[in-house]
């Protein structure tokens, strides 16, 4: 099995594209993490949202594109919503207080999505990339590259935006130090709003991109929440590279963990999270320099 | 604030007099939901002297409550040692391995304590979820109850009836609150409230912080494991379900809705949400939509949960009694 250059690819494959669905999740989740020093235990949800509002766009019109393109408005929506309406007022207080009130949106938002759309697995039929490929001998669908492709497109962009556009540059200086940027003439407010938008619209993309490959279920956000946390911690709070780097560092544990010790997979990944933690508690690329924080 | 411990202390004596003539004349299913009550009211206490008295918020306590329930099947059926030995043992196991986690866990605080409890907790969660000589992810059955043998038959004690065992339950719920107001009470209990207001300076004290940290930990995994123990005894079938982190979060929500760090605030908090899972289960199906919103509500409102707000009552009423002003009294 390890000689076998197929298998290899196979795996690799399937690890980025397990890597790729989890940045899109992560980086939004981290940004939010690391400029409100908010944990968004409902991003979860978010994505399942979007996994589920495709379900019904493609319904509607027949066509996957559709809702590659509405799914993350409607999450970014209903995630405008919920900043305006809950998150804003809990930006001062304690971590306990934010975990318990996203705690609370989580059941909120899974029974809402149960009572919305059942609690069957809905899948679509007719999506683009539904055929297989032939690379080096081994077939392989040609979706999970497509999410490849678009993790990776996602990315870019992302780097674009933050290193060269005014947005980017207000987010950074903010992660760095909310309080000087603010001193320095950056809307803060603003900024922060912007980014949980453009984080929730990233969770909706992601359960837009995921709902042909894995079907969609109202309970599938509180399963990816834990691996995106692992992986926001692990990276670093508020470090976009380290949320990339740590999707493709879960993605491959959980991959090759599937396939060598299918029994301690999950083991493998919190101990993985166990061991930053202690080591290197800022995580393996930290946002912050160190005088900074 | 001697007042509002003398209004805690008479909430207390309410609330367990309330559970008792609730069993008193209780019928078979009420008797089946005074023992959940009891049994989350002893994880939610444990969970309370951990998060709301010395302020370490923990998301993996379920895996704690979890693996007392596991170690007692363990014992008892794998094994086939005699329950009333399985019990202690087990609880015991909880509290030391609750010390080994904490050595590790109490190197990190804030928001990375919460996560890396998490993460420990789904640990211990996978490893049952996939342990195949405890059933996996099928769960495990047949587990005893405490026997008492001829002895428990000539004094008219079987734990097999239901009402006998939610009454041992709630007497279990009971001795430990005392016991752990009179922990709180004590100078270890000022280090405890010392810890959750200002660790640092405790530090500069010269207090040994961690090995206080450790020794909480402990205490509360020990609690915790027992109430595992009653719970795999309760339904006489146990799930990785009970460890995992949402479990965790539900004993969590008890805590917050009865009152954070007052003990007895839990307690209320367990039978609340006992009671009223039930009733709204039979009303609709969406049962955590409705616990969500209550949750937010109460976060949101700003006062510490159901005490919380029948302290700013008492406080309102008897400022109006005594005729002071409002504003003073606030």
């Amino acid at each position: 099995m390890l000689t076998d250059g197929g298998f290899w690819l196979v795996q690799i494959l399937n690890s980025l594209q397990l890597a790729m669905l989890l940045f899109l999740l992560s980086v939004g989740l981290t940004v939010i993490f690391g400029l409100l020093n908010f944990v968004n235990l409902a991003h979860g949800s978010l994505y399942a949202l979007g996994a589920l509002c495709s379900y019904s766009i493609v319904q509607l019109t027949g066509s996957m594109w559709w809702a590659y393109v509405l799914a993350p408005i409607a999450v970014c929506l209903v995630g405008a919503l919920l900043y305006i309406t809950i998150i804003d007022r809990m930006r001062a207080a304690g971590p306990l207080r934010q975990v318990l009130v996203t705690f609370g949106l989580l059941f909120m938002l899974t029974d809402a999505q149960r009572f919305i759309w059942g609690t069957d697995q809905l899948g679509v039929s007719g999506t683009p990339f539904a055929h297989s490929l032939s690379i080096a001998g081994q077939t392989y669908p040609a979706y999970r590259l497509f999410i490849i492709a678009v993790g990776l497109v996602v990315f870019v962009a992302l780097h674009l935006l933050l290193e060269y556009t005014r947005l980017g540059r207000e987010v950074r200086a903010a992660v760095d130090d909310a309080e000087t940027a603010s001193c320095m003439g950056v809307n803060v407010q603003r900024t922060f709003f912007m980014v949980f938008l453009v984080g929730c619209a990233l969770a909706g993309l992601a359960g837009a991109v995921a709902l042909p490959a894995f079907s969609a279920e109202a309970g599938m956000g509180v399963a990816i929440l834990v691996p995106t946390l692992v992986i926001v911690v692990v990276g670093g709070l508020g470090s976009f590279k380290g949320a990339f780097v740590g999707s493709l560092l879960i993605g491959t544990t959980l991959t090759f963990g599937q396939v060598w010790f299918p029994q301690f997979a999950g083991v493998l990944m919190y101990a993985l999270l166990v061991v930053v933690l202690l080591f290197k508690p800022a995580g393996l690329l930290p946002a912050r320099s160190a005088a900074g924080s | 604030m001697p007042r509002s411990y003398t209004l805690r202390q008479t909430l207390a004596i309410a609330t367990f007099a309330g559970l008792l003539l609730y069993w008193y004349q209780a019928d078979h299913f009420s008797n089946e939901l005074i023992t959940e009550i009891a049994i989350f009211a002893i994880l939610a206490m444990s969970l309370d002297l951990l998060a709301g008295v010395t302020g370490m918020v923990s998301l993996g306590h379920a895996a704690l409550f979890g693996s007392g329930a596991y170690l007692y099947a363990l014992l008892s059926v794998v094994w086939g040692w005699p329950a009333s030995v399985a019990m202690p043992v087990a609880s015991l196991a909880v509290g030391a391995l609750a010390f080994i986690v904490a050595l590790v866990v109490t190197r990190v605080q804030g928001i990375f304590f919460i996560m890396i409890t998490l993460a420990i907790g789904e640990m211990a969660h996978e490893f049952f979820f996939h342990n195949k000589t405890l059933g996996g992810d099928d769960g495990f059955g047949d587990i005893p109850r405490i026997d008492f043998g001829v002895i428990g038959a000539n004094m008219g004690i079987d734990l097999q009836v239901s009402s006998t065992f939610a009454l041992a339950v709630l007497l279990i719920a009971i001795v430990i609150y005392m016991i752990l107001a009179r922990i709180l009470a004590s100078p270890f209990g000022a280090v405890l409230h010392g810890l959750h207001d200002n660790t640092a300076r405790l530090r500069a004290l010269g207090l040994p912080v961690r090995s206080y940290q450790c020794s909480v930990f402990a205490l509360s995994g020990l609690l915790a494991g027992l109430a595992g123990t009653l719970s795999a005894q309760h339904t006489m079938y146990i799930s990785p379900q009970l460890l995992s982190w949402t479990t965790s979060g539900e004993v969590l929500v008890m805590v917050i809705v009865g009152g954070l760090g007052t003990i007895i605030g839990p307690v209320i908090g367990a039978a609340a949400l006992v009671l009223l899972r039930h009733e709204l289960s039979d009303v609709t199906r969406y049962w955590g939509f409705w616990l969500g919103l209550c949750l937010i509500l109460i976060v949101i409102g700003g006062r510490n949960g159901i005490i919380g707000w029948l302290e700013w009552a008492w406080a309102r009423i008897t400022s109006r009694v005594d005729g002071q002003d409002n504003n003073a009294a606030r």
